[in-house]
């Protein structure tokens, strides 16, 4: 049975796959979060603390940086110059990137302090290492594309150290064009595909245990089931 | 540069930043010591 009206007729389209990279894509993605983890509306009970809230916090100002950013784009780089609505959007894109960083900072000291990478979490650690990193550059880059006397500055300032490092004729801090092109394409680009990363990984993986927490349950197994301990003495 | 510094051996921090720093330092003690109110009802227990 080899035409098309055949194999309609035989639900051929309804068997399951041999192997295509759509059904590989889709059980790797089942595999990567497991259904109802992705958007979980309950948390173990050690979640209940304010630290736990400067991740979320980290990503709302994110979102509130871009969307601002989106609006400077259509004005163009010297808007905010002429226009006080531009200036104003110029200020809440600057203002909610200053919380950006400090929600991340305190996130991140957080996180340090729970030695948040246990648990198999070490690359949810090393994506938010690389994010945070990458802002760093992203925000250097907006201070370049501020279209005025202080991003001059700036960048007469930075090229010295960028030359000694041998990069200064790819990533030219006096070509204000280039960076606007680094600040509102490449690297943000980069830090959303790194923020998506890291917060499948912290689903998949959920929000860490206290120290403490976790201690209390290998003792608490322990105590339930010594045969373990016993055999291995 | 106008601003004032604090100057301590090699460290050079202008007052605002420091402030800054400080104030961010005492938002992560809150979070910690504050107890989260909301939802105490409706978590799961370890």
């Amino acid at each position: 049975m080899t035409s098309v009206a055949g194999r309609t007729a035989a639900h051929e389209h309804e068997r399951p796959t041999r192997s295509n990279w759509t059904a590989r894509l889709r059980t790797r993605v089942g595999r990567t979060v497991p259904p109802g983890q992705l958007l979980p509306d309950r948390q173990p009970v050690y979640v209940n603390s304010w630290i736990y809230v400067f991740g979320a916090l980290t990503l709302a100002a994110l979102l509130i940086v871009l969307g601002t950013g989106a609006v400077l784009a259509l004005g163009g780089p010297t808007w905010w110059h002429t226009s006080s609505t531009g200036h104003f959007v110029n200020s809440l894109h600057l203002w909610s990137t200053e919380l950006f960083f400090a929600f991340m900072v305190i996130h991140l000291w957080g996180k340090f302090f729970m030695a948040a990478w246990r648990g198999r979490r070490a690359l949810t650690w090393i994506t938010g290492v690389i994010a945070f990193v990458g802002s760093i550059g992203t925000a250097f880059t907006g201070y370049l594309s501020q279209s005025n006397f202080d991003s001059q500055w700036i960048s007469a300032q930075a090229k010295d150290g960028l030359n000694s490092v041998g990069i200064g004729a790819w990533f030219n801090v006096l070509d204000p064009g280039q960076m606007l092109m680094w600040h509102i394409s490449l690297l943000p680009a980069a830090i959303g595909l790194l923020v998506v990363l890291h917060v499948i990984l912290v689903r998949r993986h959920g929000v860490v245990p206290p120290i403490d927490a976790e201690t209390t349950a290998e003792n608490a197994a322990i105590a339930e089931d010594p045969g373990d301990g016993e055999a291995s003495s | 540069m106008a601003g004032h510094y604090v100057h301590w051996g090699v460290i050079q921090i202008s007052v605002t930043n420091l402030v800054i720093i400080l104030a961010m330092l005492v938002v992560f003690a809150l979070a910690i010591a504050v107890p989260f109110r909301h939802g105490d009802e409706d978590q799961d227990r370890p």
